[in-house]
């Protein structure tokens, strides 16, 4: 695996660069002194960041110990509250930080300490594609949340400001899983998801926003109802678009409403399910298993989604400094590239570059057919030579998205009528 | 036995000298017995509980909760159609699955006591029971996917012999499945307790019944079933709460069809919405506290034991 | 009835009925079994892809998803410590509910709440606990109280069942014959509770060991093998898992084996030695 030009004596040469450059206020250089190497850092995240192998790349890059702690993304949310001084680093959806930001778990991260903001992805930092067209601001879009009014960081800014709510990392753009031997016929909207073909053969997610906003996007295309906001609905809509729901559940469209990933690849390896909304990585997990199974690219565009990096309030003094340089490193593409090979994005792509081989890049970020037969990152083969990925590159991908993964503001009567369409 | 025992044995033996010690009142004893189970629940439940009764009152939005006194969140939930809905259906698993587990739970404790000969056999039978609980529940729960499914090992049997010609859908994903994988996850908690009551059951007493003429379900009902009410009493207990508590296998099993009371309650939870879940968890603990007081008046399993 | 050569219908039917449970009860583990051997192309659902001990190896190999060896061992002693707790306290308590006292009633209907409240704001609730009195949460702190809420009540309702119609006679007996209230326990009642006691210790350790929803909330930093489980499933899906019950059982079985053919031994050895 080729890292060129990244090396510890790097990272430090340049992190005491940065911290003379800021006038060392924060007393940054004590950080490499002898006494980081008896800090750990407990890094609480998703399945898919929390590997050992991050772990230990990280400690041996940075001179302190980083500790992963793997847990659900909702258990992980509830862990902000109920055990927060277990946790020094988390990844955070950002969706999640509609909740956290007020609540006092999170502190703010300075813009001037992010050694790689220009690498960033402009959707997270200004909400805008690499061409430069505006994206969705449908349901929450990452850049409404990223930046805080104050270093207390107690309320988000709609622009640009000097203290950060968390650091983006990953991302990735969600549509339509299809098994194309079973659908019989193209598939081209989100509104094939209501399409009464497939009665008794779709799903959807068990989560009050997603469930919804898929429906939602089915709906509006099919013309049967229009939205101000998908994303962020008026009570008059969530009613509407809930008592659809119903007269389509009872009709017995829905064979299933799943509520976690290996639900997801069983539902549609095993054929009980033939059209769902559907994680790209769940979609390779049914295909390794040499079942048909395609990543649907749709007219709408896609339901984008991210996870940034956030620090918990209780850091301070050195574990703080670490912390951040922590967020640096977690941003310089070794993380990046570890992701890329399960087929999330990271949001620092052209970081994550460095650690991936051309064959790679073609692949995951390029939209190209694999030169080479391909690993995951824990070295098993995981894509074969020839295959192209659904949805081609990273700017087409992430270059359409209809809507954002969300939390509404009416989230609370949101979840009462989720219950009650889910128990009728 | 009675309690005139202890005269007899003071009369026939020679009582040996005593030392003078401290003597605890019987009272005091129980307390002091009994004393780290309650401090355990009450530091770990009974307080932790309390605050949410206490929250359960408290306004709330999407960054916080607020203190206060309000009944919104009760009239929430007593008003929803979910509520009911969810306590309905929960209560039809509780008493279906509670139904099989007696059943089954009854037969083989009493097939394990009564009729297996050596206690190695029973011992060995007894494990057999036991030992898939050592398998995580998830991965047991989750066992039941391929097994039921359109394509699973179940249909493809019965498709293999000519017995059905398309494959049976209600298998996986319906409230069949969801009472099979409870029956499968909760049997073992009846057959112990019953077990533990039949085992204290004299042989003798049944061969009297019969001597004197009973007929095997005479000596059923009347010997067999009073002597084993606590057992019965205690695994009912166990199988209702578990049924009631449930959040993991109604979602996996019905496929998302169905909820628990508590499965909606952990998607208010996964929304930080903690107000209304613990005026749910309140309602939830009440109703099956009055459940089991209503058990307890056919059962009082703490005056069996204080005979 | 033990000393009738002939056996009822009853025992044939029962014989059946006990035989179809088992066979229920192994069903889906045989189908865990036999997936836990899917090729490394297969994945958690049939058809098989082949054969292989691929899914066995992955569990060992350092790196994966979840590192399952540490889990286990974690669960296994966090099992094996609410198991100690619970027998010991559970022991004591039903003792204690031989005789009327005050507040038994409270702390019986405690017991009886505590299997119901939902297990996640048990644990969320012990959290804030934690955190008001500045306390670390950790797997065998707040994650061992969290469980003890939930293996206790089992635990007392055993010692119910186990002491229902115990004959106080002979603790009475030990006393009048002049024993000590320890020499009266240690000879007299607990060797009549064993086999209730040691009901209770694998009960409580089972319930521990499978513990997902109180802990999670509260486990600190490291993960128990549920949790891991929970979180492997959340990203990802592989026969891993089935390969995990299938060495669970295998081990199980192992033990239980082992330690009943000593048991057998010994108790030959002993029925040698006193003829």
């Amino acid at each position: 695996m080729p890292h060129p030009g990244f090396s510890r004596r790097h990272l430090l040469g340049a992190s005491i660069g940065a911290a003379a450059g800021s006038g060392a206020l924060t007393g940054f250089p004590t950080i490499w002194a002898q006494n980081i190497r008896e800090i750990t850092l407990q890094h609480a995240g998703l399945t898919v960041t929390a590997l050992p192998q991050i772990a230990e790349r990280a400690s041996k890059d940075l001179g302190f110990t980083v500790r992963m702690q793997a847990s659900e993304g909702a258990d992980l949310l509830n862990r902000f509250l109920s055990q927060s001084s277990a946790i020094d680093v988390a990844d955070v959806s950002i969706t999640y930080l509609k909740y956290l930001v007020g609540r006092n778990v999170l502190q703010t991260i300075p813009l001037s300490k992010m050694k790689h903001w220009d690498q960033t992805i402009p959707l997270f930092t200004r909400g805008e594609y690499a061409d430069g067209r505006k994206a969705s601001t449908e349901g929450v879009a990452p850049y409404t949340v990223l930046y805080a009014t104050s270093e207390e960081g107690k309320a988000f800014a709609p622009g640009p400001t000097e203290w950060l709510t968390s650091m983006p990392s990953i991302t990735n753009a969600d549509t339509l899983g299809i098994r194309p031997d079973l659908v019989g016929r193209p598939i081209a909207s989100w509104a094939d998801l209501l399409d009464p073909a497939f009665k008794g053969k779709a799903a959807l997610q068990d989560q009050p926003t997603i469930g919804i906003i898929d429906v939602a996007l089915a709906l509006q295309s099919g013309g049967r109802m229009s939205y101000g906001n998908k994303g962020n609905m008026t009570r008059a809509e969530i009613d509407r678009t809930i008592g659809m729901m119903l007269e389509i559940k009872r009709a017995g469209q829905f064979r299933a409403f799943w509520s976690s990933f290996d639900q997801s690849v069983n539902l549609m390896a095993s054929g009980e399910v033939v059209i769902q909304s559907m994680w790209s990585p769940a979609v390779s997990a049914a295909r390794t298993r040499g079942i048909p199974c395609t990543f649907q690219p749709l007219r709408e565009g896609y339901r984008g989604w991210g996870y940034n990096l956030g620090i918990m309030k209780h850091l301070t003094g050195l574990k703080r400094d670490c912390a951040i340089e922590y967020a640096n490193w977690y941003a310089s593409g070794f993380e990046g590239a570890v992701i890329a090979r399960q087929g999330y994005y990271s949001c620092q792509p052209e970081l994550a570059r460095k650690h991936l081989t051309s064959a790679e890049w073609d692949y995951w970020y390029d939209g190209k057919p694999a030169a080479t037969e391909l690993p995951d990152p824990f070295g098993k083969p995981s894509v074969k030579p020839g295959e192209v990925r659904d949805g081609g590159a990273f700017s087409a991908r992430m270059g359409n998205i209809a809507v954002w993964n969300s939390v509404m503001d009416e989230d609370r009567y949101l979840t009462r009528k989720w219950n009650e369409f889910i128990t009728s | 036995m009675s309690i005139t025992q202890p005269a007899e044995h003071a009369a026939l033996a020679p009582r040996p000298t005593r030392r003078r010690r401290l003597r605890l009142s019987p009272r005091l004893v129980s307390l002091l017995q009994v004393g780290p189970l309650g401090i355990v629940l009450i530091a770990f439940f009974a307080l932790p509980t309390l605050i949410f009764l206490v929250v359960s009152f408290y306004d709330y939005d999407r960054t916080g909760i607020y203190p206060d006194f309000l009944l919104d969140n009760y009239r929430e939930l007593l008003t929803s159609p979910a509520t009911l809905r969810l306590y309905l259906s929960s209560l039809q698993f509780a008493f279906i699955v509670w139904g099989i587990t007696l059943f089954l739970g009854f037969n083989i404790a009493w097939f394990l006591v009564i009729h297996v000969r050596t206690r190695v056999m029973r011992t060995v039978l007894f494990l057999l029971c036991a030992i898939p609980f050592w398998t995580s529940g998830i991965i047991r729960t989750i066992a039941w996917i391929p097994f039921l499914g359109r394509n699973g090992a179940f249909n493809s049997a019965l498709m293999d012999l000519h017995l059905i010609d398309r494959p049976l859908d209600f298998l996986l994903f319906s409230p069949f499945a969801v009472c099979v994988t409870y029956v499968h996850l909760f049997t073992l908690l009846m057959i112990g307790p019953i077990a533990n009551s039949l085992s204290k059951i004299d042989p003798a007493l049944l061969e009297a019944a019969r001597d004197a003429g009973a007929s095997r379900w005479q000596t059923m009902v009347e010997v067999v079933i009073p002597l084993s009410k606590t057992g019965i009493a205690l695994g009912s207990i166990l199988v209702f709460t578990q049924v009631m508590g449930d959040f993991f296998v109604v979602k996996q099993m019905s496929g998302g069809q169905s909820a628990s009371i508590v499965s909606a309650l952990a998607t208010e939870i996964q929304a930080m919405q903690y107000p209304p879940a613990s005026a749910s968890a309140m309602l939830l603990v009440l109703f099956v506290a009055l459940m089991v007081a209503g058990m307890m008046r056919i059962v009082d399993i703490r005056k069996e034991l204080v005979r | 009835m033990r000393h009738h050569a002939r056996r009822p219908w009853t025992f044939y039917a029962l014989a059946m009925l006990m035989t179809l449970f088992l066979l229920f009860l192994y069903g889906p583990m045989l189908v865990i079994y036999i997936l836990s051997f899917q090729g490394p192309e297969g994945g958690v659902t049939f058809p098989m892809v082949g054969t292989s001990t691929f899914w066995f190896e992955e569990i060992l190999r350092p790196g994966q998803m979840a590192n399952i060896p540490a889990a286990f061992g974690r669960s296994i002693l966090l099992a094996s410590l609410v198991s100690l707790l619970t027998v010991l306290i559970s022991v004591a308590a039903g003792m204690g509910f031989r005789r009327r006292f005050p507040g038994s009633g409270l702390i019986f209907y405690l017991a009886v709440a505590s299997l119901v409240m939902p297990s996640l704001l048990v644990g969320f609730g012990i959290g804030l606990g934690f955190q008001l009195f500045g306390w670390q949460p950790g797997l065998f702190t707040s994650a061992l109280a969290a469980q003890l809420t939930w293996t206790l009540p089992f635990g007392l309702f055993a010692m119910f069942a186990v002491f229902n119609r115990f004959n106080r006679a002979y603790e009475e007996a030990a006393t009048d014959l002049g024993a000590s209230a320890w020499q009266r326990l240690r000879h007299v009642t607990l060797p009549i509770l064993l086999p209730g006691i040691l009901g209770v210790a694998m009960g409580s350790f089972t319930l521990s060991y499978d513990e997902y929803a109180r802990t999670t909330l509260v486990a600190g930093n490291r993960n128990t093998l549920p949790l891991e489980i929970y979180a492997l499933i959340s990203s990802a899906t592989s026969p891993t898992l089935f390969a995990i019950g299938t060495v669970t059982t295998a081990v199980s079985f192992l033990v239980i084996g082992t330690t009943l053919a000593l048991v057998i031994r010994l108790q030959r050895r002993r029925a040698a030695a006193l003829r």
